[in-house]
């Protein structure tokens, strides 16, 4: 048997071999048959049962993409550019011929590394033991998907410590992906549950830690970055109390100027929600936050002029532990706070003068 | 009464039900319009009623009903196993294994086969994809080019000032069809705090759906309205609940009855899972006339909880050590669990994370 089919495959060789002055190129992205004319109809099964890419290596379903009869010859456009890296095999096969076997090796250039972490929200040194969130801000957008494999909390003797993150599958970024969001796990800040009872908060008061962020985490070009990061920082004590706006100091400007209006706070405040979720009613401008998120400044495109004016302050605005204006992180439900501020927004006005 | 009398008014009664299906499905169907599907991500993924695709999208800050016109009924003991799913995404995709996110995963409960939520890339201009496995393990596009569908906002962030865009972002963390309503959980990548929406469908103009915050003081002293991780719907004795896990650790149940537009919602923990506990995903199942929840946990393995009688569960009211509440145990076989969705009655599908390939197959329900 096996003698009667090699017989058999070798008396058709010569049919077989009449495929040979076909060939397959690529071309600005597409895989174009040459020396072969298209009949007039696509086959009953598509052309994909003639011709089909495949990237990559191994058994691999075929690309997705169109085909088409260009000037006179089969033209497969993929579905999407080809990725840097990407190794890819062209087969073209018509009945009673041998197939048509192309590979195109991918050019591997990587791409050059040029972001890093320009800043890391809270800018204080100093935070409590109860501390929510950080912000870590990077030059250029990321890649998603290997965020807690990159971030890593070191204790004082330089030991990683264990699982100190809300690690969510989804990953906290801004559209741009140039702003990452990382929660500390709220079940060890949160008073009253097992995890914060069992193993203890992430960070404790008296001791330093460090933040560390790896060179190695890849840009959104698959580029690492030009540099690691570190942040250094010491913990004090908890911070259970809800802001209180009453606190604040503000600092008018003089009608006439476009000088900054300036409001401090008693302490550090989340810098993105006081990015966002504070304003001065009617009056458009740039908001900044500096000194340690100590301080709003809020510059108006037009020049001041005299009159009262109205801060207004979503009570959603948290400080570093997560109090928000109002209400403390977690609200004790035998020692209520009796003063509740009810409404979604408070006000601190102010009065620009001449002098 | 005799046969033919029976028989004239059983077939009355079925055609009238059949009217009333048909009425049904068609208000969900017809609200879905032919054309280009903008998807700026594709995130969480719940099945409706009538083969009804929705798709979460925190990028874009909406959710799209899709109809997959997938409607055909699986044969009777189908199993599904893909290996390298994602190396084979990634080669119909002209990419590399690892530009490949698998978002995630839903079984049609009608067709049983399986979607995808997919990004091919990990920048911000990553694209958007949605992908059908069907039961001999074929993948293909789910083309969003010209489909029906029918997209609702999410209210989101404030527009963008000054032309600078707005950091703040929504993600979608989870989503469910209860009764007529999608209920989509989210966390906000600035303010610590729970969102909990439930939209009307079919979608209605403007409608932004309501919102409610849910308070839980897991031992019953200190309470915080914390984000909702992953949950599950659960009907009892023809009562609608929801089973939250949240991002703090316990189980909290919620009667949907009480989700009321603005509503400001206790939930009452009937579990508190302890530490290391990072839920994932959750079904519930029955077995031996029990009922039960499957929980796949990033740092745990897959969990199995009985859970008969979730409306007579009492609060856990005192700090107590691990495992209180439902008692559960851990599937040790079962390890690498990534994306879980109910198959069948017998079966779970899995979408596995076994170094970095990753491997889709029915699993037996434990």
């Amino acid at each position: 048997m096996p003698i009667a089919r090699i017989i058999l495959v070798l008396g058709l060789l010569p049919f077989l071999a009449a495929a040979q002055n076909v060939s397959i190129k690529i071309e600005d992205g597409r895989f174009q048959v040459t020396g072969w004319t298209p009949g007039a109809s696509e086959p009953s099964g598509g052309w994909g049962s003639i011709f089909s890419v495949y990237a990559g290596e191994g058994d691999l379903p075929p690309m997705l993409g169109s085909y088409a009869v260009e000037n006179g010859s089969l033209v497969f456009r993929p579905r999407f550019p080809l990725s840097p890296g990407v190794r890819t095999r062209a087969v073209f096969r018509t009945p009673g011929a041998l197939p048509v076997v192309a590979i195109f090796n991918a050019s591997t250039a990587a791409p050059a590394a040029t972001a890093r972490v320009e800043h890391v929200y809270p800018s204080v040194d100093v935070l409590p033991d109860n501390q929510l969130k950080f912000y870590l801000q990077f030059s250029a957008p990321m890649s998603r998907g290997e965020v807690w494999r990159r971030i890593h909390l070191l204790d004082p003797n330089g030991k990683g410590v264990d699982l100190p993150f809300l690690e969510i599958a989804q990953e906290l970024w801004d559209r741009d992906y140039r702003r990452l969001t990382v929660l500390f796990d709220p079940g060890r800040i949160k008073r009253g549950l097992l995890p914060l009872e069992e193993v203890g908060p992430a960070i404790e008061e008296g001791k330093s830690y460090t933040l560390v962020i790896d060179r190695e985490w890849l840009d959104a070009r698959g580029a690492p970055m030009t540099e690691g990061f570190r942040k250094a920082f010491r913990v004090g004590p908890s911070d259970r109390t809800p802001p209180d706006t009453a606190a604040w100091r503000v600092t008018a400007p003089k009608a006439g100027t476009v000088d900054a209006l300036v409001v401090k706070f008693p302490e550090s405040m989340d810098w993105a929600l006081s990015l966002r979720l504070i304003e001065v009613a009617g009056v458009a401008g740039t908001a900044s936050v500096e000194s340690n998120e100590t301080e709003w400044r809020f510059k108006p495109n037009a020049p001041w002029k005299s009159g009262e004016y109205k801060i207004v302050v979503d009570t959603a605005l948290e400080d570093l532990a997560g109090n928000r204006i109002g209400r403390a992180f977690d609200v004790d439900t035998f020692e209520r706070v009796s003063e509740k501020i009810s409404g979604k927004t408070v006000t601190l006005g102010f009065r620009i003068g001449q002098n | 009464m005799n046969a033919a009398k029976f028989s004239k008014m059983f077939l009355r009664f079925a055609a009238v039900s059949c009217v009333t299906v048909a009425i049904a499905f068609c208000a969900n169907l017809t609200s879905l319009k032919p054309g280009k599907a903008e998807l700026k991500s594709a995130g969480p993924l719940a099945f409706g009623p009538d083969g009804i695709l929705f798709v979460g999208d925190s990028m874009g800050a909406t959710i799209t009903a899709i109809d997959s016109e997938d409607r055909t009924p699986g044969r009777a003991g189908a199993k599904v196993e893909v290996k390298g799913l994602n190396k084979a995404i990634a080669g119909m995709l002209g990419t590399t294994p690892d530009q490949i996110l698998v978002n995630d995963m839903a079984v049609n409960p009608i067709s049983k086969n399986v979607y995808l939520s997919v990004s091919r890339g990990r920048g911000p201009d990553a694209v958007a994809m949605i992908l059908r496995v069907d039961l001999a393990g074929k993948i293909t596009e789910v083309s969003l080019s010209n489909v029906k569908h029918s997209t609702v906002s999410l209210p989101d962030a404030p527009a963008e000032k000054e032309g600078r865009s707005n950091p703040r972002l929504e993600t979608i963390t989870d989503m469910a069809f209860v009764d007529g309503k999608v209920f989509i959980a989210g966390l906000s990548n600035e303010e610590f705090s729970s969102s909990l929406r439930s939209i009307s469908f079919p979608f209605e103009q403007a409608a932004k759906g309501s919102s409610v915050e849910i308070y839980h003081g897991s031992h019953g002293r200190f309470e915080t309205n914390s984000p909702v991780r992953t949950f599950v719907p659960y009907n009892v004795l023809g009562k609608d609940y929801i089973l939250a896990a949240y991002t703090c650790t316990p189980l909290v149940k919620i009667p949907v009855s009480d989700l009321k537009p603005g509503a400001k919602v206790k939930g009452t923990t009937i579990a508190e899972l302890g530490n290391r506990n990072r839920p994932l995903d959750m079904i519930i199942y029955k077995k031996g006339g029990q009922d039960y929840i499957l929980m796949a946990n990033q740092s745990r393995g897959v969990m199995k909880m009985p859970v008969n009688g979730v409306d007579k569960l009492t609060a856990i009211t005192a700090p107590v050590p691990d495992k209180q509440g439902l008692s559960y145990e851990t599937i040790a076989e079962l390890k690498g669990v990534a994306q879980l969705d109910k198959f069948d009655d017998g079966n779970a599908l899995m979408l596995f994370d076994d170094a970095g390939s990753l491997d889709l197959r029915t699993v037996a329900l434990p």
